[in-house]
């Protein structure tokens, strides 16, 4: 009886007929096959996978990219409007325009995009520092801070300290905002619970 | 169902059929699984790619012109609350429109949400209907975003109630209206007298 379950054409590869010419079944040739509609497979799979990450990856980052940028912004805003106010009540010298100078020089050095693992610079500390200029500056105009950033600033102050604060994470990676990696190739939904070191 | 051994089936062709069967269940079997495994793998190779691009493109220049406008206003409004009317050269009630107008602006970029003036992006909506017509189904979105979706309609399911149930609200805030309220903050700001041109 004729019983090789593969293609005809494959058919020289891989000879499985009766059961007495088990001893010649090429098992490696078997093997390869399998390995070939896997990898076929896996290539189809990784380059539609890659169009979800990249739509996915896209909406976090516009969405991380603007919150912390929203805040700085306003930070930003509210110290150049204040130069411009003691500008033109001849007040160039008074301790706020030095305090407003100074929060407007720590913004400029905030980076528009997510800075690479390679850059040494202590992002979280910067944020911390700009969010603390801000609030001194509040404090000598004798306005309060905006409570929409005092409040949320501490919590966020607070997750930062704690993250560099781990003994377990990596100095190299405490300056960059990184999607959290998926827990394993066989999670279902890998790389669904993002966090970011921020 | 046919087996090999139906009477007046050509043998020939009925192990054919079973080698044709086993030959699709095979090569379906191991492509599904490689397909999966590599769907996981390109998203997780790319997702830190999208993020940085969606950083750097969208979300930090849209956050900062916001923020910006944000932080202009709430500067003018409580300078022209701890201003006299004097300093400011005008009359109370003068100063109590300036004042309400500053407040308005505030209260209006307040309202204002990262979903209400999110561009589109075209090639995820673009994959969308290309999931919506082969399978027939959604494309999954990420949770922590669906969330925040659902929170914000929560909100102004909320805010409608409050509002009165038969009161349609103005609707929510779109980017013309975030230029009008920027085209207001210049020229309250020229009105006061101080030079940001660039808000």
């Amino acid at each position: 009886m004729a019983g090789n379950i593969v293609s005809p054409s494959l058919s020289s590869h891989l000879i499985l007929s009766s059961p007495s010419m088990a001893a010649d079944f090429d098992l490696e040739a078997l093997v390869d096959l399998e390995q070939t509609f896997y990898e076929t497979g896996y290539d189809d799979g990784f380059a539609h996978g890659r169009i979800h990450g990249l739509i996915e990856g896209r909406a976090l980052g516009r969405a991380k990219g603007f919150e912390m940028w929203e805040e700085l912004g306003f930070y930003e805003g509210f110290a150049q409007m204040w130069l411009s106010i003691y500008e033109k009540q001849g007040r160039s010298d008074d301790r706020a325009t030095s305090h407003t100078r100074r929060l407007l020089d720590l913004i400029a050095q905030f980076p528009r995009s997510n800075p690479s693992e390679t850059d040494e610079t202590d992002f979280p500390k910067l944020f911390r520092q700009i969010r603390s200029r801000y609030k001194v500056l509040c404090s000598t105009l004798g306005v309060r801070p905006s409570l929409r950033y005092s409040d949320r600033s501490q919590d966020r102050d607070e997750a930062a300290d704690a993250t560099l604060a781990g003994p377990d994470k990596p100095t190299s990676e405490k300056s960059v905002w990184k999607t959290e990696k998926g827990a394993g190739a066989n999670a279902p939904r890998a790389v669904s619970g993002h966090s970011f070191d921020f | 169902m046919d087996t090999p051994w139906d009477e007046g089936r050509d043998t020939d062709t009925a192990w054919k059929d079973v080698r044709e069967a086993e030959w699709a269940k095979m090569s379906n079997e191991f492509t599904n699984v490689g397909y999966r495994e590599g769907i996981t793998a390109g998203k997780e190779a790319a997702v830190q790619e999208g993020f940085d691009r969606g950083f750097e493109d969208v979300g930090a220049p849209l956050g900062r012109d916001i923020g910006l406008i944000r932080g202009r206003s709430s500067a003018i409004l409580s300078f022209l609350i701890s201003t006299s009317p004097t300093a400011l050269n005008v009359a109370d009630d003068e100063k109590e429109v300036l004042v309400l107008e500053a407040r308005e602006i505030v209260s209006q970029l307040g309202n204002i949400r990262y979903s209400d003036i999110e561009p589109r992006d075209l090639e995820a909506e673009q994959h969308a209907r290309e999931h919506l017509e082969t399978e027939g189904q959604e494309m999954e979105v990420n949770e922590d975003l669906e969330k925040k979706k659902q929170m914000e309609g929560v909100e102004d399911m909320l805010a409608k109630m409050s509002a009165g149930e038969n009161v349609e609200g103005p609707g929510r805030p779109t980017v013309e209206d975030v230029v009008k309220l920027k085209a207001r903050l210049r020229a309250l700001s020229s009105r006061l007298g101080f030079g940001i041109d660039n808000c």
